[in-house]
Formats: structure tokens, C-alpha cells, sequence
């Protein structure tokens, strides 16, 4: 989140990155425990660096050249800093004769794949007021910021949808795994007895849900009201337009600094159509289980 | 005749005050924009697929690892 409005706002690494480097963004959660070529050669990179493979998270910035060979690392965010370690990586860099690598076949534990016959939808949320007046640029930052991730429909469902029902198994974990505040980080999921209410209606399209989410300590909590349109062709789905809007309380141990007290919480959904590289990433709640994501 | 009808429907409130008008507005709202200044970079979500590129164009590899995909909930 800070990085987008920070580092990769900056002119001149933007502008560098576009013309001099191959970009690639990863949740390192996955390449640095895959049992294949692609977390293998993460991890040949990663274990150059300060961070060291099996010694908790590698996050950071990292370059290298073809062959794997490490040129610079920093794991500070400030745009100067970003900027020295890339013209470190440049001085150092030689171009090498390396074939592309193999995939060879995939760790199916980290590379989990849209339902064959589902829906990817696009799953955004934002904090609609409630902050204080923030200290500095970086709170700034989080305060404005859009949380982003994507749900996963199975084609059972998806049948189903086409059909004019709800099933309540996507209603479920539209709500422990979507109904979530990621504005600021990775957020706490809920858990099944977390779920207070849970009642949905799909009628002539329409889409309306109440949900009462709240943990046993009360110390988080989200009810709401989801009112959405579809549309199928086809039995096809052929539009999602969902948005929830309720009041959210607390915070998890990756999204801290939420607003005091209650504060109002939207949550938008639509049909994914591909063309986001965001589009292609497992849905955060898929993380390490997908069939408990799934179920 | 049918537009009056569809007004008090249009302005309906629920609890939380979700009437169609604010479903539409927020949906707006809540979408990314794709022209925000991050998402011009050209990023592969692959480093295989980064490897493959850096050494066709002869160029290095960038990595933005993170928790949690960068392009999405970090």
C-alpha cells in the first residue's frame, strides 16, 4: 500500500523501472516455500540478500541479473534510497547468455488455480471516514488507500448463480473472507462461529444480505448490508455488482491504526475481465488452504 | 408514470442507509484507477516469467516481494 504512493510513485523509478528492468511483484509467502523452479529461483536470489530463506519473511526489494546473481537489496522504502539500490543494480549490471529457465511442473501448493468452469471477481474495499487527522504523509497514505483482492467462484456455484439461486457455502465465505478491512495490510479473516447473521436473498438479480460479523472478545466486528445486481447470458454470469456498506470496528496485527471506535466500511465486488495482472492472484483467504477457502 | 413509481424504489434506505443511488455511487468509487501512476509499471507476476524476459531483452529482474501480494491486500 505505502509503496504504490511512495516508491513507485516517483518519477524517475517508475520511468526506470518501465525501460530498464523486468518488474515483478510477488507474495513472497508462496516463492520462498515452493518445491519448484520458480521458488527455487526466488530463493537462490533471496538467500544473497541480508534475508535468508526458512529465517521468516524475505520481503523486500531485490534486483539480479538473468542467471539469478543478486546486483542490490534494500528493504528500506524511502524513494532515495529505492533509487540508489537501482543505480547500484545498473553500474553492476552485465547482461549474461542464460536460457529461460523451465517451469517444469509447478508446487501445486502455491500455485493454485481459478475454478475451471467459476468466476474471479474483483474485490476492493475502502474506509469511509472516521480517521483522525493523520501525523504524516505514510498515515496519509493508508487512510486513502483501496484494499484489493479477488473472490473465487466455483463452477457448482457459478451454475447455481446462472440459475437465479444463492448458495449459502459463497455467501459464507464472501463473508469470512471478503467482508474484511485489507485498507492498511493483510487482515485478520473471521472465523465460522465469528458469524452472527448471515441472510441472503437473490430475487429477479438483486442481490441483499445482512451479516453480523463479530469476534468472541468483541474487539472486532463488521455488520453490514450487501445489495448487488447480476446478470447471466447464456448461463453464463455476466455481471456481479456487489457493494456492502456497514460499520466495521478494531483492527488485526497487519492493519493496524484503523480508525477509533466504529467506522463506516464499503466493500465493492465485480467480475474480473482479465485484464488487471491483479486479476491472476489467489484470493488472499486462499493462503496455504485452498480447499478451506473453497468448501 | 413508471419513473414515478421507480422513485421511492430508487431512494429506498436500508439500515445502513445502502439506497440504489449510494450502491451505484460507491461501486464508482471503490473501483482501482488504472491510470495511477504504480500500476504503469509493466509488472509480471511470475519471476520464471521475469527470468524468461530478462534474458531475451538483457535486462535485470526487479523483485517487489512482499506479505501478502503487492498487487493486491499489502
Amino acid at each position: 500500500m505505502l509503496d504504490r504512493e511512495s516508491t513507485f510513485a516517483d518519477p524517475a523509478i517508475v520511468k526506470l523501472l518501465q525501460t530498464r528492468f523486468i518488474p515483478v511483484a510477488i507474495d513472497q509467502a508462496y516463492q520462498r516455500r515452493q518445491k519448484d523452479n520458480e521458488g527455487k529461483f526466488y530463493q537462490k536470489i533471496a538467500n544473497q540478500s541480508p534475508r535468508k530463506v526458512g529465517r521468516g519473511t524475505t520481503q523486500g526489494l531485490y534486483t539480479a541479473d538473468a542467471s539469478g546473481k543478486l546486483l542490490a537489496f534494500t528493504n528500506n522504502r524511502s524513494p532515495e534510497r529505492v533509487q540508489r539500490m537501482i543505480q547500484t543494480a545498473l553500474t553492476k549490471h552485465q547482461p549474461v547468455k542464460v536460457a529461460p529457465l523451465a517451469k517444469g511442473t509447478p508446487d501445486a501448493r502455491f500455485n493454485p488455480e481459478p475454478p475451471k468452469g467459476g468466476l474471479v471477481v474483483r474485490v476492493t474495499s475502502k474506509v469511509l471516514g472516521g480517521y483522525e487527522e493523520p501525523e504524516n504523509e505514510f498515515r496519509r497514505i493508508f487512510q486513502q488507500s483501496l484494499g484489493r483482492d479477488n473472490l473465487w467462484i466455483s463452477a457448482n456455484e457459478h451454475a447455481a448463480l446462472a440459475k437465479g439461486q444463492l448458495p449459502q457455502n459463497l455467501l459464507k465465505r464472501i463473508a469470512r473472507f471478503h467482508l474484511v478491512d485489507n485498507t492498511r495490510g493483510e487482515p485478520s479473516m473471521w472465523n465460522d462461529n465469528e458469524i452472527k447473521k448471515l441472510e441472503g436473498t437473490l430475487r429477479n438479480g438483486q442481490l441483499r444480505t445482512t451479516v453480523q460479523l463479530k469476534t468472541a472478545k468483541g474487539d472486532r466486528s463488521y455488520e453490514a448490508e450487501l445489495l448487488g445486481h447480476l446478470e447471466t447470458k447464456k448461463g453464463k454470469v455476466t455481471r456481479f455488482d456487489v457493494v456492502a456498506k456497514g460499520h466495521f470496528r478494531g483492527e488485526g496485527t497487519y492493519t493496524r491504526n484503523a480508525p477509533k471506535g466504529r467506522f463506516p466500511l464499503a466493500i465493492a465486488f465485480t467480475l474480473a475481465d482479465g485484464k488487471d495482472a491483479a486479476d491472476t492472484i489467489p484470493p488472499q483467504g486462499s493462503r496455504g488452504w485452498l480447499p478451506g477457502y473453497m468448501r | 408514470m413508471k419513473l414515478l413509481l421507480l422513485i421511492p424504489l430508487f431512494f429506498a434506505q436500508t439500515t445502513f442507509g445502502l439506497t440504489e443511488a449510494e450502491f451505484q455511487k460507491l461501486h464508482r468509487e471503490l473501483q482501482p484507477n488504472p491510470k495511477v501512476t504504480w500500476r504503469t509499471i509493466p509488472w509480471k507476476t511470475s519471476v520464471l516469467d521475469a527470468q524468461a524476459a530478462a534474458a531475451r531483452e538483457g535486462k535485470p529482474i526487479f523483485i517487489w516481494a512482499m506479505d501478502g501480494h503487492p498487487l493486491g491486500c499489502t
